[in-house]
């Protein structure tokens, strides 16, 4: 998806993390600390997020971040992804294709009710579907997850059957993600301004109350039986309720989860990450997004990065390893990939982004860029060698916009004249659907390889009809698209892996994308929090698990 | 500051003339009045602004744009006096180099300002009835909105840049300037001496220029040396909302609103351009104060 906002990091091992934190809080020296071992129900957990407040909090609606990280209190999807990349059990108990990849049927969990009494079977399944297919919904993420999906039908009623325009080897990573979580059928057909206040799940919370740009106020779902099959317990949650508040400043932030008014905060910048290194009271907790890296995409739609030779010659000059060094202060780390480092399927090519100025000089004078204008800046023709850079201020953390100052700052030394616009969203967008950039920066959360597709697809040059297009590199290579088609309806795994690979090498090598680090996601726990773990599906926090221990 | 602080400060200045108490030492009784410690070192600071404005070179010899990612974050040392950025730039650099750019706007706005103010407040002053009614409701509107808050529509609707910054602080200043002014006519034109003028017989014209428009528009100087200090202080802050100079320009709104992100780690970042700021606009102030008590001793 495109997400709206400031993104961050995630979790190598969730379960690694979990038996961390236990370590953590066993080893502690507080007196509650040694009888944490053992969750304790009750309390009110109190989390600040950096996102934006959501407009609606029925993650079909549009389908952003910040949606996915409340929706994951109170909804569930059909199926989860464990930590090594595999697709497990959720309200879907099993599932299986026909030989032609084009039937896939879900058996159901039984004995699911949505919090508003409606049973979860298949017609609730088919009712999801159709609500984000439903261009009244105005759903993005989820509906672009499900663009194969051509009818669904009931078999049973717990075994609901997907027909599919042709074979997507990605239904089941899209199907884990939270925007196409299933809602009751009874809440969806209310009007979506009273379905967007107050969404209707399976999940082990409810919303209570959203008291706009306050807090939105979770309670126990009591009746609660679906947990993912690797969730630490079953049963009901622990925590009695959660307060969901939005506190967009970075240091206020930190300073209301020293103080102790709330206990978990997103978006944890790198010097507050650093900071709370050296509390004894403060977890960190590095859930790196699935889907791309982060990533500079350069515009090969037009001059001068038409040009490969220019596009190298940016990508030597740039000295991004020293800029991570300094802005993120060891809480980042390099990345030479296209794709997330949580993505089994990623390349990663550091051979190919080293940074060496002279190597780029050499490309410029053999791309004729040979002139020199007074302020120092190459040029070729009479035309300056700029590159038109709009930075969305909504999406990139401060220390990201410092580090394309740097990039700036070293690119200037071999001749580049980088032009940083900051923008905000809309402006940003406008730049981007105007093609009046050459370079730029748009993280992409989605689960699985497949987020290849959306990205380097010829087809996503075309702007989608809302004016978003995802291919910004502007990649047109017919065997590039040929490969990613081909792999998203491969049903054959070692094939799917090595037709992957073999485009984001094409991409890599081409120079289209300068690979900066993951999407950067970092919670930050008080240590009164036990048993919060980041999903593995779009690594936002679940508090199912989660307990205190004031 | 708003029009009723600065006549607030015309009065308090009065009053200090009267009573002879008065900010810092005094030393000297020469050249129209006591020249305070407090004054003097405004107009060091101001020298030291008008050499960093025109000839940053002189002042800070570096590259306010030069980067040293491994000279991050450091704190003030005999290498760098104010310390290091995140990006290793020399922050006393930065400063001085901003000077110029932060002076300018704030001169600049000044200048729209006042002679924005002055024509309104001329107009509704001379003119009056209909006319004066009409300018002073219109003030009123204006007032009714923060001088920030008009300064923001005004860029909501023109875009974000130095220019439109300057333009906005400009025109969100009128006001203030235009009813001082107007009050100022309004009583210069029923002052004693006014009235021995239309006595004499003179004309209204040359009653006009020998008599009203002198005497009206002497606190100007006063008027914008004050408002200099205020109008670098909203620029600053439009800067820091990110409408005013774009980073990573050495600009002081800009590095503040920079080293926002790390004040709880590297508190020079924000501490060296806030205190330019706020040593400008008192600098400014100061030496408003003196040039309003000198005039009054003239």
């Amino acid at each position: 998806m495109p997400p709206l906002v400031h993104h961050s990091r995630v979790p190598r091992s969730l379960v690694a993390v979990a038996t961390l934190a236990l370590l953590l809080t066993g080893c502690s020296a507080s007196p509650q600390a040694t009888e944490s071992t053992a969750p304790v129900s009750g309390g009110t957990l109190n989390y600040a997020s950096g996102d934006a407040e959501p407009t609606c909090l029925d993650p079909h609606v549009g389908g952003n971040y910040p949606q996915a990280l409340v929706g994951t209190q109170f909804l569930e999807s059909l199926v989860s992804r464990d930590s090594a990349g595999t697709i497990i059990p959720w309200l879907a108990s099993s599932w299986s294709q026909s030989a032609d990849g084009l039937a896939w049927d879900f058996t159901l969990r039984e004995n699911v009710t949505f919090t508003d009494g409606t049973p979860f079977d298949a017609a609730a399944v088919q009712a999801n579907i159709a609500h984000v297919q439903d261009p009244k919904t105005g759903s993005s993420t989820g509906y672009l997850a499900v663009r194969k999906v051509v009818s669904t039908s009931v078999v049973s009623p717990t075994v609901v059957r997907l027909t599919l325009s042709e074979p997507d080897s990605a239904l089941l990573e899209s199907l884990s993600q939270p925007w196409l979580a299933m809602e009751s059928p009874t809440a969806l057909a209310r009007s979506q301004d009273e379905n967007c206040a107050a969404p209707v799940g399976t999940g082990p919370f409810t919303v209570a109350s959203w008291v706009k740009q306050d807090a939105i106020t979770l309670v126990r779902n009591d009746a609660y039986t679906s947990p993912p099959a690797d969730a630490a317990h079953t049963g009901p949650a622990y925590l009695d309720s959660i307060v969901w508040r939005f506190i967009p400043d970075s240091a206020s932030r930190y300073a209301a989860l020293q103080s102790g008014a709330v206990d978990v905060i997103d978006n944890a910048q790198p010097d507050t990450i650093v900071q709370a290194g050296k509390s004894s009271t403060i977890r960190h907790l590095d859930a790196p997004r699935p889907g791309a890296s982060n990533r500079i995409e350069l515009n090969s739609g037009r001059a001068p990065f038409n040009d490969p030779l220019v596009r190298e010659a940016f990508v030597r000059a740039s000295d991004v390893d020293s800029a991570v060094a300094s802005l993120f202060q060891g809480t980042a780390t390099r990345s030479f990939s296209a794709l997330s480092s949580i993505e089994p399927l990623g390349v990663s090519r550091p051979d190919l982004f080293g940074y060496d100025p002279e190597a780029a000089a050499t490309l410029l004078d053999e791309a004729g860029w040979t002139g020199r204008d007074s302020d120092g800046y190459r040029t070729k023709g009479g035309v300056r060698l700029s590159v038109v850079f709009p930075v969305s201020t909504n999406q990139s953390i401060p220390a990201e916009q410092s580090l394309f100052e740097q990039l700036q700052a070293t690119a200037k030394a071999v001749g580049f004249d980088v032009v940083l616009s900051p923008l905000d969203l809309s402006a940003w967008y406008t730049a981007l659907g105007s093609n009046s950039y050459d370079a730029v920066s748009a993280p992409y959360t989605k689960v699985g390889p497949d987020v290849l597709r959306t990205l380097f697809d010829s087809a996503g040059i075309v702007p989608a009809p809302s004016g978003y297009f995802a291919n910004h590199a502007q990649v047109n290579d017919p065997e590039v698209d040929a490969w990613l088609t081909e792999a998203s309806q491969t049903a054959d795994a070692p094939k799917r892996a090595a037709l992957y690979a073999q485009a984001q090498n094409r991409v890599l090598e081409g120079f289209y994308v300068l690979p900066l680090y993951d999407q950067q996601n970092h919670y930050l726990l008080s240590s009164v929090v036990s048993g919060t773990r980041a999903m593995p599906t779009v690594s936002t926090p679940t508090f199912y698990d989660a307990w205190l221990n004031r | 500051m708003s029009d009723l602080e600065i006549q607030a400060g015309l009065a308090g200045a009065a009053a200090r003339r009267q009573t002879g108490r008065g900010l810092g030492t005094r030393f000297g009784t020469r050249f129209g009045g006591r020249v305070g410690l407090t004054e003097v070192l405004a107009a060091g600071f101001v020298l030291f602004l008008l050499l960093a404005a025109f000839a940053p070179g002189l002042v800070a010899p570096g590259d306010p744009l030069a980067i040293d990612p491994r000279a991050a974050f450091q704190p003030p040392s005999s290498a760098h006096s104010f310390g290091t950025d995140e990006s290793g730039r020399d922050v006393y650099t930065r400063v001085s180099h901003g000077t110029g750019g932060s002076l300018q706007i704030g001169v600049a706005a000044t200048l729209i300002g006042l002679g924005l103010g002055a024509v309104l407040g001329i107009i509704a002053g001379m003119l009056g009835s209909i006319v004066d009614f009409t300018v002073n409701r219109l003030l009123e509107v204006m007032f009714a909105f923060p001088g920030l808050l008009l300064a923001l529509l005004f860029i909501m609707v023109f875009g974000p840049g130095p220019a439109t910054a300057t333009l906005a602080v400009g025109l969100a200043t009128a006001p203030g300037y235009a009813r001082i002014i107007r009050a100022q006519l309004v009583s210069v034109r029923s002052s004693a001496f006014v009235e021995a003028a239309t006595v004499l017989g003179r004309s209204r014209t040359r009653i006009l220029v020998r008599h009203i428009l002198p005497n009206t528009l002497a606190p100007l100087l006063v008027l914008g040396t004050l408002g200099i200090g205020q109008a670098i202080i909203w620029a600053a802050a439009l800067s820091y909302l990110g409408l005013g100079a774009k980073p990573p320009a050495a600009e002081w709104g800009a590095m503040l609103s920079a080293g926002r992100t790390y004040l709880n780690t590297a508190v020079w970042m924000s501490f060296f351009p806030g205190l330019f700021v706020v040593l400008t606009a008192i600098s400014a102030t100061v030496l408003g104060r003196a040039i309003e008590r000198r005039l009054r001793h003239a």
